[in-house]
């Protein structure tokens, strides 16, 4: 045995053998940490994963395509075929329909079934004729919708429920397959009647047959109207991809919240084993053994801990990331796209990222009490305490770093994001978190100060050796602290920004939801889904004599500067009269609504101004069907529903450019005194054979606020495990308090303290932990919350989000977590209460 | 293996309610040039022989089919069919000894292809037949064809005046009224112009030959079907011979050919006055649709004292629809020599053989 390994198995081994339970919770923490990150990272790449559109997963190896807001002419394609070149143009219809009994909305592709080569190969058939293959009710469906050929599915695309006969089943290859499985494919004019688009094409796929050095980008926007564009093939899963990435590094982030709670509490344990074993460093450093010796030992040790804990974590984490796929995806699809989930892939990557997150974060934590224990001299081995007196001399010297960070993060929080993301927002969290951990023994201090006379007065002795006990020991005592109170922080912080955000949704959609119905087609809607239904359904609504107004709201989905986003229109006449609109410079929404109805003119909302820098008075330049159109900007309005932000205009202004009457939601105004239950009869009645729905605003309201929740679960879901790691590692932490002060306790025993008081003094220490963090963490968390809401939130999404404390909502959680810092002080309590006094006076 | 996306056509009504070619057609040019959607299967048919100045051989083929599904379109969408347009293109690179072929298959829709004889054009997406001066007495037609490999930009300028087939404007194909096309050749067209072969671009010159046929059921029901070539020859004559093929192996008496001399003027022959035959010993087994094809022929024209061979430079020219979309044929270029009326004599021309894999049917499948 090498001296080295000798050193290692003494100093190292044996003690943690003798403390199982402490070992297995810290352990266990960094296990936890390390499954969130890897949950988290295995879940971001299948969720936002393939990143890949569910409207691009049938384009093959298309190399561009042709687009343009609100469809494309049909008559544009014979003139692109035509083009003396080889180059292939293939249109698409793309669309969605509502599979009821499976409750799941799928991707509708109108192929040219004829002339189009790219299902070659992956579709199957059996004794299909051409009658078949263009009639409006025959459907080609990915296997995992349907097993097998002649099958019905039963369809809701636009506002007609059909049942359409499955004539060929879509092959699932490899590459393609898990996207491939859960479309429909119908011929292109069956398409275009399914979805009201006649005349119309949603795409061009264009493939160039022969790759040579011509430019082939600029010989085809040659040949294409204004306002008609070519984009590369796969840049809208791009486009998704930069969508996604700010939500996905927010996820990331947070998660790596319980790493900090787990470095912390690594910190602590290596921390405490440093000055439990001083006796031994001591004795080891006496016999020869050198600075780095010592030095790599306690590495080592963190090392181990780091590397049991991130084995743990792997498999946690592998467990733990089929739920948070379907977390994430649910948030993706509700906020931003509709995508199909990926595969949860375990990459090299993957590993990486656990290893350096597990074993990494542990030998970074560990680093500073390792060197501690280098620099005991042989001679101070025995000397106990110097080690405490030390720190204590050091707070002021912490309170100057403090305030440095604390400055630092002021700054952090003033300056740009970095390509859309807020990477100075988050380096002025992780500063403000480090000024906390630095100030908090001198907070600690302080706060034993404050508390010791009332303590004292209600507790009695108790109330004067628990305080005391814990002062006594600040590094130990603030990382303890400081571990416990970054998880409160981080549920405070995101507490605060979730609660403030949805309280600002909340007054947004009741001033939002004016009327007293609201229509749209049936089925669940995902993100940048726009089904529409029959003019007419909204013209006997209209003509009802209950009714006082309909407001026709009709959208199209947009790309502005590489960005998706809407543009929707609706009639500001009746807007005006029986709606509201809040606008960011406070101007009447009657005033704002009065010019949006005359001309080429637009409002936008908040997001979609702060991302793209546009304000009123400015001219957003869009290519609207087929044309390149000038719209003036007249407001900037307050807007909640869509990540991408939103143009609207009037009516009468899309209808001009895209003459198409066909809405896509109804807000219906009853007239004056009509009892809005009695009115939906007739409602309903006249929708006749159309699929649609018919709201009130209440149901509105709570679809839009359960949306609302189902986005943020994954969000409070990483903070309840933060918390769960940081009281796992308090009790750990305790324990070894209790080891560690043996002999002090071996002394109030002997001095006739019975069992009990010992058992209560322990708890009650534990109990002024949680207090001490809750104290802390409130305060940081507020401050952090104040980063999230003002620096995070403004600069990845731009939403204004009005300041709220939820303070229910808080109280209840620090309730819970003071709870679960007594219930964390039980088995160290119980450590403490079974030292046999005789034995530990005698080892002193 | 890669399973072919199958379009199984639909049942035909077959030739209810289509015209069958009949004697006395009345021809009239520029509009008989173009389509005749009244009968069921029409197609116009270039082939030829090119070179470069170097010397360098090509074959080409570019054909044009409309298949008609039903009489009228069922509704007012033009996604909606009333005939399947199908391409064939095919490049014989004699020296390299490569033949490339592709294919496409469209409707009608809004302008992928059909024929119009206003703009005087013929089209499947960016293949086109553009007939500058439809009127003869020029009727310079440009062909245009653009492919993954290669693509063709051609100039083709009669030589001759269209020649009408047959007797009494039809070409009789099998024993009964209808049963005939109304066929019409420009049997000698001048083309020049260039092609690119996996971006190498040729300039080239050589002669060509064009076939537009319309019929409505034109097969006779025991015939599993044809050989047919065009030869041109160096003293400015041309020959076009078909031979039906009937399942007993024997070839239908209806089978005929036409002789065109250097002035223009057109003779037809009867079947009785040609001898068409393969040569021994020069069958060619197709690995594609296993058909065995035979690639020498011996023509005696003994009216005309006309003996000549046939042969290829190039085995495999066999034209295979990707996704068994119409026949499956061998269609390519030939060389020819022998002797008339005593002299030696030489020329080149296009042979095509259908019905070889399996029996050939027109149109629509049952």
């Amino acid at each position: 045995m090498t001296s080295a390994s000798v050193l290692f198995v003494r100093l190292i081994v044996r003690p943690l053998g003798r403390e199982p339970v402490r070992t297995a919770l810290t352990i266990f923490a960094v296990a936890l940490g390390v499954a969130v990150v890897v949950a988290i990272h295995l879940a971001g790449s299948a969720a936002t994963g393939s990143f890949q559109s569910s409207l691009e997963t049938l384009t093959g190896d298309a190399d561009y395509e042709i687009s343009a807001v609100g469809g494309l002419d049909e008559g544009l394609l014979a003139g692109l075929q035509a083009l003396p070149h080889p180059l292939q143009f293939f249109p698409r219809i793309e669309g969605y329909a509502w599979l009821a009994p499976d409750r799941v909305s799928v991707p509708v592709f109108g192929f040219d079934l004829i002339g189009d080569r790219s299902l070659d190969g992956i579709a199957r058939t059996e004794d299909f004729d051409l009658e078949q293959l263009t009639a409006d009710d025959s459907v080609w469906a990915g296997s995992a919708l349907v097993p097998e050929i002649g099958r019905k599915l039963r369809l809701t695309m636009n506002d007609q429920t059909r049942e359409f006969p499955v004539h060929g089943i879509l092959d699932v290859s490899a590459e393609n397959g898990a996207s491939r499985s859960n479309i429909v494919v119908m011929d292109i004019g069956a398409a275009q009647r399914a979805f009201g688009k006649e005349g119309r094409l949603d795409r061009i796929e264009v493939f160039v047959l022969q790759h040579d050095d011509r430019d082939w980008e600029s010989i085809i926007t040659a040949a294409l109207p204004e306002g008609v564009t070519l984009s590369r093939q796969g840049s809208r899963s791009d486009e998704n991809r930069k969508m996604l990435s700010a939500f996905r590094w927010n996820v990331r982030v947070l998660s790596y919240i319980s790493l900090i709670v787990g470095a912390f509490l690594i910190y602590n344990t290596i921390a405490i084993s440093v000055v439990r074993r001083r006796n031994e460093i001591g004795v080891m450093r006496a016999l020869g053994a050198g600075r780095n010796a010592v030095t790599m030992a306690f590495l080592g040790e963190a090392g181990c801990l780091g590397a049991v804990g991130t084995a743990i974590g792997i498999v946690l984490g592998w467990l733990m990331a089929d739920g948070a796929v379907d977390m994430m995806a649910a948030t993706v699809r509700s906020l931003y796209v509709s995508s199909t989930p990926g595969e949860i892939l375990f990459t090299p990557g993957s590993l990486l990222v656990a290893v350096a997150s597990g074993v990494g974060v542990s030998l970074l934590a560990a680093l500073a009490p390792a060197r501690e224990a280098a620099s005991v001299a042989p001679s101070e081995a025995m000397a106990r305490g110097r080690h405490e007196t030390a720190a204590r001399i050091r707070i002021g010297r912490y309170l100057a770093y403090a305030s440095l960070l604390a400055a630092g993060s002021w700054g952090a929080a003033l300056l740009d994001p970095v390509g859309g993301m807020p990477l100075f927002g988050y380096l002025s969290a992780v500063l403000i978190i480090a000024a906390t951990a630095l100030a908090t023994p001198a907070m600690v201090n302080a706060l034993t100060r404050l508390l010791s006379p009332l303590l004292r007065a209600i507790f009695g002795a108790q109330g004067i050796l628990a305080p005391r006990s814990l002062s006594a020991s600040p590094a130990r005592t603030s990382v303890l602290v400081t571990a416990l109170a970054t998880a409160v922080a981080m549920l405070v912080s995101v507490s605060i920004m979730v609660g403030s955000y949805r309280d600002t949704v909340i007054v947004w959609l009741d001033e939002r939801l004016r009327a007293d119905f609201y229509v749209r087609t049936a089925g669940q809607r995902e993100a940048r889904q726009y089904p529409t239904m029959d003019p007419a359904v909204a013209d006997r609504i209209e003509a009802l004599p209950q009714v006082e107004a309909v407001d026709r709201f009709r959208a199209y989905e947009i790309r502005y500067e590489g960005r998706p986003s809407i543009i929707g229109s609706g009639q500001s006449e009746v807007l005006i009269r029986h709606g509201r609109l809040g606008f960011l410079d406070g101007s009447s929404s009657k005033d704002v609504l009065t010019a949006l109805g005359s001309g080429d003119r637009a409002i936008i909302t908040e997001t979609f101004s702060n991302r793209h820098g546009l304000g009123v008075g400015d001219t957003l330049r869009l290519p609207i069907g087929g044309r390149m159109v000038d719209l003036e900007i007249v407001g900037v309005y307050y807007d909640y529903s869509n990540e991408g932000g939103a143009v609207i205009v009037d009516r009468k202004t899309i209808l001009k450019y895209l003459p198409d009457p066909s809405p896509s939601n109804l807000a219906i105004y009853l007239a004056e005194g009509v009892d809005s239950e009695s009115a939906r009869p007739a409602i309903e009645q006249a929708a006749g054979s159309h699929s649609v729905t018919v709201a009130d605003h209440r149901t509105l309201r709570t679809r839009a606020l359960e949306v609302f929740d189902r986005t943020f679960a994954i969000t409070y879901a990483l903070e309840v495990i933060a918390i769960v790691v940081a009281i796992l590692g308090m009790a750990g932490a305790l324990v070894a308090l209790v080891i560690d002060r043996r002999g002090e306790i071996g002394v109030l025993r002997f001095l006739g303290a019975s069992q009990g008081q010992v058992r209560g003094l322990v708890l009650f220490e534990s109990g002024l932990i949680g207090l001490y963090s809750n104290a802390i963490g409130l305060l940081l968390g507020s401050l952090l919350s104040l980063v999230l809401i003002f620096v995070v939130n403004k600069q990845s999404f731009g939403w204004t989000i009005q300041f709220h404390w939820p303070a229910a909502m808080l109280l209840g959680a620090l309730t819970f977590i003071y709870g679960a810092a007594l219930i964390a002080g039980i088995y160290p309590a119980r450590v403490a209460a079974r030292l046999n006094p005789i034995e530990v006076v005698h080892e002193e | 293996m890669k399973r072919a996306f199958c379009i199984v056509m639909m049942a035909a009504t077959a030739a209810l309610g289509f015209d069958a070619a009949r004697p006395g057609y009345d021809y009239q040019f520029p509009r008989d040039h173009f389509s005749h959607p009244n009968f069921e299967t029409e197609w116009w048919y270039y082939t030829g022989n090119l070179h470069t100045r170097q010397g360098r051989r090509f074959g080409f083929e570019l054909t044009f089919f409309r298949y008609a599904v039903r009489e009228e379109s069922a509704g007012d969408s033009p996604w909606n069919i009333r005939d399947l347009y199908l391409a064939h293109l095919t490049l014989s690179d004699i020296e390299s000894q490569r033949f490339h072929k592709t294919d496409r298959l469209n409707r009608a829709g809004p302008g992928l292809a059909g024929v119009d004889a206003e703009k005087a054009l013929i089209w499947n997406g960016n293949w086109r037949v553009q007939w500058l001066e439809p009127a003869m007495p020029k009727g310079t037609q440009r062909l245009t064809a653009y492919a993954d490999e290669f693509s063709l930009e051609l100039d083709l300028s009669p030589l001759k005046p269209p020649v009408i087939h047959g007797a009494d404007g039809i070409s009789q194909k099998a024993a009964g009224e209808g049963k005939a096309s109304h066929y019409i050749s420009f049997t000698r067209l001048a083309a020049s112009g260039s092609l690119v072969l996996r971006s190498e671009t040729f300039d080239v010159k050589g002669l060509a030959w064009m076939d537009h046929e319309f019929s409505t059921d034109s097969l006779g029901a025991e015939q599993i079907g044809w050989d047919w070539m065009s030869i041109q020859l160096d003293d400015d004559s041309e020959l076009m011979l078909y031979r039906m093929r009937r399942s007993d192996g024997t070839a239908d008496p209806h089978s005929s050919g036409t002789y065109i001399d250097a002035d223009g003027r057109a003779r037809h022959l009867a079947w009785s006055e040609i001898q068409m035959t393969p040569g021994a010993g020069s069958d060619w087994k197709s690995p594609t649709t296993g058909g065995v094809y035979p690639l020498t022929w011996k023509v005696e024209i003994p009216g005309l004292d006309l003996d000549l061979t046939g042969a290829t430079d190039l085995d495999d020219q066999e034209v295979v629809s990707e996704r068994r979309v119409g026949p499956s044929y061998w269609e390519g270029a030939m060389n020819f020599s022998g002797q008339k009326a005593g002299k030696p004599i030489t020329g080149a021309g296009y042979l095509e053989m259908t019905g070889y894999d399996k029996p050939l049917e027109l149109g629509p499948e049952e």
